[in-house]
């Protein structure tokens, strides 16, 4: 029988302190998936961010270190530098990884540090209530703009496209949505395949869904969800070969 | 009582989305109003649902010089996961109401002795919405400290009235306030604590296919049911951890396509053929 929970998440700290439906649940399981599947789970050490992601803190059984806000791809670029045989995931929010951290993370990219990053975005500041965030697309209602948001507060950000242009040619780089669990789970393994074998870094952005915030039912949920994809474009985003400013 | 006792502190304790803080709003607000001193000290923590959220809550004649208190006069615990955070308020005098529909009475803390049971959750589904369900402890526990009818209903418009968006939804919550007034508290049979989920997995066996649900991790989201291609899942009157119902299968109608067991963000579901 197909194991209902993956052997890497911890039991006892379940049920999960996320919200009913929440999007984080689906990718960390997709990603407790990927781990037991690849038999990573004894040299995995997992960095959490501040957001709703911190939440993560006991949800599995491998090591876990709690960073400052924006600060996890930082800290798990030193101690990859440090233990070159651990395999070091970077799991944030679009807030800790397109806001406050987005330096951290370019500089990660363009140093081809081997670290996966794994950036859930569910277009707001969940945590503190829903607000707007940088990846709230054009006319998107949230908290602080229950109108859609202005235009003068610039479109939604699309990060994989902005870390292509200065990324390493081994970089892997893709854009995947909860929506399709399967392809997350694989997009995973292969951002982690990327650390292992070719040492470089890789990048997994999840469009996710935010019951709570966004006020909506299950399917009401992941129709906005489809919205949101034809915003951001899913599938495997190609490191820019001409790299003239940056070399 | 606050007619006959100079201070009063109270301690709710619930969880994050049952609406503690809000009732707690509402109920110093109209202490105020009746012209008391109060100091109200919310403590939760970052999660938005499912983690303990408390409000320490002192009435008082006179001005209030510190606002902690180490035992409380009353306890309220709404939800068996909230017991912990309530137990270092409880002394051997202090009254402890709890919801007995979702609370068992061996949960509560050990030093308790006054014990009062209100089936609120029960009364929410049976009678009223769910999500009446604070309105009616709000109501049952004004009665207890005496805070006149009109006053809180006042506040309740004043603090909730821009979600109230009907004049029926006004009535219902109107009605579930007058009745939380009227419910006697039961002091010595208790309702037997139905809402709470069941830590046992329901298997589902027949059609050449098998499978699982542990109720003890399902908070009720419904993403299996908008997921599931032929419409085999449903809601059932079970009901999961947070207190809302947990999906049944039609395992006639169900192909077992794995969309249930890939798509759970807590892992409590999963359908397969047999091998």
């Amino acid at each position: 029988m197909e194991k209902i929970m993956p052997n890497s998440w911890r039991s006892q700290s379940k049920p999960h302190l996320f919200c009913p439906g929440c999007g984080h649940g689906i990718t960390l399981k997709q990603l407790g998936f990927a781990i037991d599947e690849l038999k990573i789970q004894d040299k995995t050490t997992f960095g959490i961010d501040i957001g709703c992601s911190l939440l993560a803190w006991n949800f599995f059984d491998i090591d876990t270190i709690q960073t400052h806000h924006g600060r996890t791809t930082p800290v798990m670029v030193g101690y990859k530098t440090l233990k070159p045989k651990r395999v070091a995931i970077a799991y944030m929010g679009d807030g800790g990884g397109y806001a406050i951290g987005l330096q951290s993370v370019l500089h990660a990219a363009f140093r081809n540090n081997p670290v996966t990053v794994v950036l859930v975005n569910n277009g707001n500041y969940a945590m503190t209530g829903g607000q707007m965030a940088p990846t709230t697309r054009p006319g998107e209602i949230a908290a602080t703009c229950p109108e859609g948001k202005p235009e003068e507060y610039g479109a939604g950000f699309k990060g994989p496209e902005l870390i292509r242009n200065i990324a390493n040619d081994k970089a892997f780089i893709t854009r995947v949505s909860v929506s399709k669990p399967l392809v997350l789970k694989n997009a995973l393994k292969k951002a982690l395949e990327n650390q292992i074998k070719n040492n470089s870094f890789s990048f997994v952005e999840v469009l996710s869904i935010c019951p709570t915030n966004w006020k909506m039912n299950a399917k009401q949920c992941f129709s906005r969800l489809s919205e949101m994809e034809d915003y951001y474009p899913l599938g495997e985003i190609l490191v820019q070969k001409e790299k003239k400013n940056v070399e | 009582m606050l007619s006959n006792t100079k201070k009063i502190s109270l301690t709710l304790t619930g969880e994050g989305g049952q609406g503690i803080q809000t009732i707690a709003k509402i109920l110093i607000n109209a202490a105020v109003d009746a012209g008391f001193e109060v100091a109200y000290m919310p403590v939760f923590g970052v999660e938005q649902r499912g983690t303990p959220s408390v409000a320490h809550i002192t009435i008082s004649d006179k001005p209030l010089r510190y606002p902690k208190f180490d035992i409380a006069d009353y306890v309220v615990i709404l939800q068996s996961r909230a017991v912990t955070a309530a137990e270092k308020y409880v002394s051997p005098n202090t009254k402890v109401i709890f919801d007995s529909s979702t609370v068992s009475v061996s949960d509560l803390p050990k030093t308790s002795v006054h014990i009062m049971g209100l089936p609120a959750t029960k009364i929410a589904y049976e009678q009223f919405n769910p999500r009446s369900f604070n309105i009616i402890v709000l109501g049952a526990l004004t009665k207890l400290l005496d805070i006149p009818e009109k006053n809180i209903w006042q506040m309740v418009l004043k603090v909730l009235g821009k979600k109230f968006k009907t004049k029926e939804i006004e009535k219902a919550n109107n009605d579930a306030l007058l009745y939380g007034r009227d419910v006697v508290f039961e002091t010595k049979d208790f309702t037997k604590a139905i809402f709470k989920a069941k830590h046992k997995a329901v298997i589902f066996k027949g059609h050449n296919k098998h499978g699982e649900l542990l109720p003890g991790r399902c908070k009720g989201c419904g993403i299996c049911i908008a997921k599931c291609p032929v419409g085999a899942l449903s809601f059932s009157s079970d009901l999961g951890v947070y207190a809302t119902p947990i999906p049944q299968v039609d395992l006639e109608r169900c192909i077992a396509c794995g969309n249930c067991r890939n798509y759970c963000p807590d892992s409590s579901i999963s359908i397969e053929k047999d091998s």
